[in-house]
């Protein structure tokens, strides 16, 4: 009952601050230079000072700044996300669409990073100096500096080109028209390349933080102590090593899984994946202010909601934490 | 399918062969070369790339190059066009001019239906003219600045009225540039919030099918189309893959058949034609010609100076530009007019010329002349070079430029940023020395040339129109005469004084004649069968089984 209240009221507490970036994000775009109505007369390669004026006519781009805000404003407090007029569709309906495909490439992504990171730490840390220490260690440093976007076109001359295994880009087989397992089968296909560049890195960070973690409270008094309890070692690693070994581990995640958003732009670009990153990119590209306000709004709600996660399992792991 | 040469091969030398008008009927004449597998195949789905993804396909409104090759499957124009570009029947059957030029007299083909089942009638051509295209297409004010309304004496006719005659309007009635739209559709509601901007409804070979935002376009065979038997394809789906290099792997492992316009970097191309799967055309952009330029803004000294201008142009090699920045597809400009003109004559390279063996030494003479001398360290003056923000060619150009400037003494610095910014700062702003933007030249002079040098056509906020304040009265003069000339040749003669005096007075420095390149699997048959290549329809196209 206490959890729920807390999170009660760490949602309450977010909204200020949620405003508090709706209204910096709608600033700082419109500090940028240029706007839709131009970026489309430049692709379209002509057009006539009419066909300008409708164009912002119709984005509302020539009302003043102050009206713009209190239109925006209020369209959010009636949690409508406004109309994209590049794409001639509803933000919400353009992100709803995105963000399927982007919340499976980054769930995907991040528990492969977060899981296999912290097995490989805890190998690499329970014996330290072997070779399967110094083996985890380089191929985490390697992972640690390859670019995401360098690894993901690597994996499609090797595995889609050079062996034919696996398909390019996209989210399933176009035009296949797969149903039920086939479709599962088919998406899955698709999801190892972008899933594997981008947890790549992931993963590295998350071994060599688990490894450093896992020996730094090995060498605590209370893991003496529990050894002169005679306590098995398994048994100290897994009923207190590991847990205390995991906080940090899940702060880093924490903090990271933000970032995902941003991370996933240049695999998703690579892939040809149909997420919320490319459509962030795009609209930014496009001066396309609904959509990009929304998305960034929709990260911010995000990060949010992650930030109380971690704050919840802080305490189920270490129960000493008050909330 | 091993031992016969490749299809391009083929193609390119029967249309070069052929006399007028028969290549239209590719189909049949590639026959001739096969022995076997040459019956077109039902069936099938093709999968093009195309790239950017269209922000939408109200091809009425929006004219970004990545719409028609989505749209034109979907919608038709009033004619078509032969390879030597020669109008050809298509939702009119035949056409007369009345003498004085005023009017265009349309008879429209019978049996003509929408997608979503209404009959084509001129009532369809009148409303996408004076309701749909002259209120809203981008190009109205330069194509249909003279068309005053659309009679429709019967069913089956339609008859242009023009307040004077405008013969280019002849080479703009296909679908990509003047499509027609189904009445019913739009009559009493919003042009620009209609639904159907997303969910076209026309009279093409492929019908609309399904549209899955950052993947994919899905076009569905019109089993009512006009022409009897076609198209051949199921399907065609339009993927969009962000990445060029993952493109090009689409491309490399069958999983797309076809690649039109910059779509494939020039970079890959050589690995492309190593791949046995793949050919490369450059077949189909006939109409589509373009010029990669340098504007100069003549509000910035000394940029006023016709010497400097003339300097400039005379101390870049653009061979070097051909074969570094292009990978020696193109050929270098010479003048203000693609050479692709030649085709309907009204082109010329009977102008000055500034890729002459001396061309350092003259442009060294005229800065001394125009009393910019070296400074100690070996440079007349300084200049920002705005970068085009369409692509890294544009980026390892404006390098080159750099390095072929210096040498007469000319330091520029090279400014990059996002495409919004970039058109603001050249557009908008004015706030530009040197610019370097890629220039499409439309069907006919009229289009490619009153919008980027005429004196009316400095227009500030206005993207791609004349910013570097070129005004000069006499080729104004040249330019309005020859717009509403009804004589072919005498309309020749003017574009070539044009041309002439543009080349001499060198507003802008003319780079590179632009060469599409399109990247097709050997599988995928009869794809360009005239010259707005990938911007019609493919409606004969059928994949090998």
């Amino acid at each position: 009952m206490r959890l729920a209240r807390y999170m009660g009221y760490r949602l309450v507490t977010a909204l200020p601050m949620i405003f508090g970036i709706i209204v910096l994000n709608f600033l700082l775009i419109h500090l940028a230079p240029g706007d839709a109505a131009s970026v489309l007369a430049g692709e379209s390669g002509a057009a006539t000072p009419e066909y300008m004026d409708a164009l912002r006519h119709k984005f509302g781009l020539d009302q003043s700044l102050g009206m713009q805000f209190l239109t925006y404003v209020s369209n959010m407090a009636h949690f409508n996300l406004g109309y994209s007029y590049r794409n001639d569709a509803d933000v919400s309906s353009l992100i709803f669409e995105r963000l399927g495909p982007t919340s499976l490439l980054m769930l995907t992504a991040f528990g492969t990073a977060v899981a296999l990171g912290i097995i490989l730490g805890l190998v690499a840390a329970t014996g330290r100096n072997s070779w399967r220490d110094n083996i985890i260690s380089l191929i985490s440093l390697v992972a640690y500096a390859t670019p995401g976007f360098w690894l993901g076109l690597m994996m499609i001359v090797i595995f889609s080109i050079g062996l034919g295994w696996l398909p390019t880009s996209g989210f399933d087989t176009v035009g296949a028209g797969h149903e039920g397992w086939a479709e599962v089968w088919d998406v899955a296909r698709h999801l190892v390349m972008p899933a594997v560049s981008l947890a790549l890195f992931y993963l590295a960070l998350y071994a060599r933080l688990m490894r450093a973690s896992v020996l730094e409270q090995t060498g605590m008094d209370y893991v003496t102590t529990a050894r002169a309890k005679g306590q098995t070692e398994r048994r100290i690693m897994t009923g207190h090593v590991l847990r205390n070994a995991l906080l940090p581990i899940v702060t880093i995640a924490g903090v990271q899984a933000g970032n995902l958003i941003g991370g996933s732009i240049v695999v998703e670009t690579v892939f040809g994946w149909p997420g919320i990153g490319t459509l962030a990119f795009n609209a930014l590209q496009s001066r396309d202010l609904n959509l990009l306000l929304a998305i960034f709004f929709m990260s911010a709600c995000l990060i949010v909601i992650i930030n109380l996660a971690v704050d919840v399992i802080y305490v189920m792991l270490d129960p000493r934490m008050e909330i | 399918m091993v031992d016969h040469p490749p299809l391009n091969k083929i193609s390119r030398r029967t249309a070069l062969a052929l006399p007028l008008g028969l290549a239209a009927s590719s189909g049949t004449i590639f026959s001739n070369g096969f022995a076997k597998a040459d019956e077109p195949v039902r069936g099938g789905t093709m999968v093009m790339i195309v790239q950017p993804e269209p922000s939408t396909l109200a091809h009425y409104a929006v004219t970004a190059g990545n719409i028609p090759p989505i749209a034109t499957q979907i919608y038709e124009g009033l004619v078509t066009y032969d390879w030597d570009q020669n109008p050809q029947p298509n939702l009119a059957t035949s056409w007369e001019t009345a003498p004085d030029g005023k009017s265009i007299t349309f008879k429209l083909r019978e049996g003509v239906v929408f997608h979503n089942g209404k009959r084509f009638t001129s009532a369809d051509v009148q409303f996408s003219f004076m309701e749909i295209l002259k209120k809203y297409h981008p190009f109205a004010p330069l194509l249909l600045a003279e068309l005053t309304g659309v009679d429709t004496p019967d069913e089956k006719t339609a008859v242009l009225l023009l307040a004077n005659p405008a013969p280019y309007l002849m080479k703009a009635l296909a679908g990509r540039d003047l499509p027609i739209m189904c009445k019913s559709v739009f009559e009493g509601t919003q042009i620009l919030q209609n639904p159907s901007a997303n969910k076209p409804i026309g009279t093409g070979p492929f019908k609309f099918g399904q549209w899955d935002r950052g993947q994919f376009v899905r076009l569905d065979r019109n089993d009512k189309y006009w022409k009897p038997g076609l198209p051949y394809l199921d399907h065609i789906i339009a993927r969009f893959i962000p990445d060029a290099a993952t493109r090009s792997a689409a491309l490399e492992t069958g999983e797309a058949h076809f690649a039109g316009y910059s779509a494939v970097n020039y970079a890959d191309l050589a690995r492309m034609k190593t791949n046995p799967i793949l050919d490369t055309t450059m077949k189909g952009y006939e109409m589509t010609p373009a010029l990669s330029v340098l504007e100069l803004n003549a509000k910035h000294p000394p940029l006023d100076k016709k010497e400097v201008r003339q300097a400039i142009a005379y101390a870049i090699d653009r061979k070097v530009i051909l074969r570094d920045v292009m990978y020696g597809y193109g050929k270098p400009a010479t003048g203000p007019l693609s050479s692709l003109f030649k085709t309907v004559g009204f082109y010329t390279d009977d102008v000055r010329k500034y890729d002459v063996p001396d061309r350092l030494d003259i442009a060294n003479k005229l800065l001394d002349g125009a009393g910019l001398p070296r400074g100690a360290n070996g440079m007349r003056f300084g200049m920002h070079l705005e970068v085009n923000s369409f692509g890294e060619q544009w980026l390892r150009q404006a390098e080159y430029l750099k390095q072929a400037l210096a040498i007469v003494g000319i330091d520029l610095t090279l400014r990059s940023e996002d495409t919004a910014t970039w058109l603001r700062r050249v557009y908008t702003d004015y706030d530009y020395d040197i610019n370097e933007p890629f220039l499409s030249q439309g069907v006919d002079p009229v289009y490619g040339l009153n919008k980027q040098y005429l004196t009316s056509q400095i227009r500030k906020g206005v993207t791609f129109v004349n910013d570097s304040f070129y005004a000069n009265p006499e080729f104004d003069g040249i330019l309005n005469e020859a717009m509403r000339e009804q004589d072919h040749d005498k309309r020749a003669v003017l574009y070539k004084k044009a041309q002439q005096i543009l080349a001499e007075d060198c507003p802008l420095v003319w780079l590179i004649d632009v060469q599409y390149v399109s990247v097709f699997n050997r599988k995928l048959r009869d794809h360009t069968t005239g010259p707005l290549g990938t911007q019609q329809a493919f409606e004969r196209a059928w994949l090998e089984t």
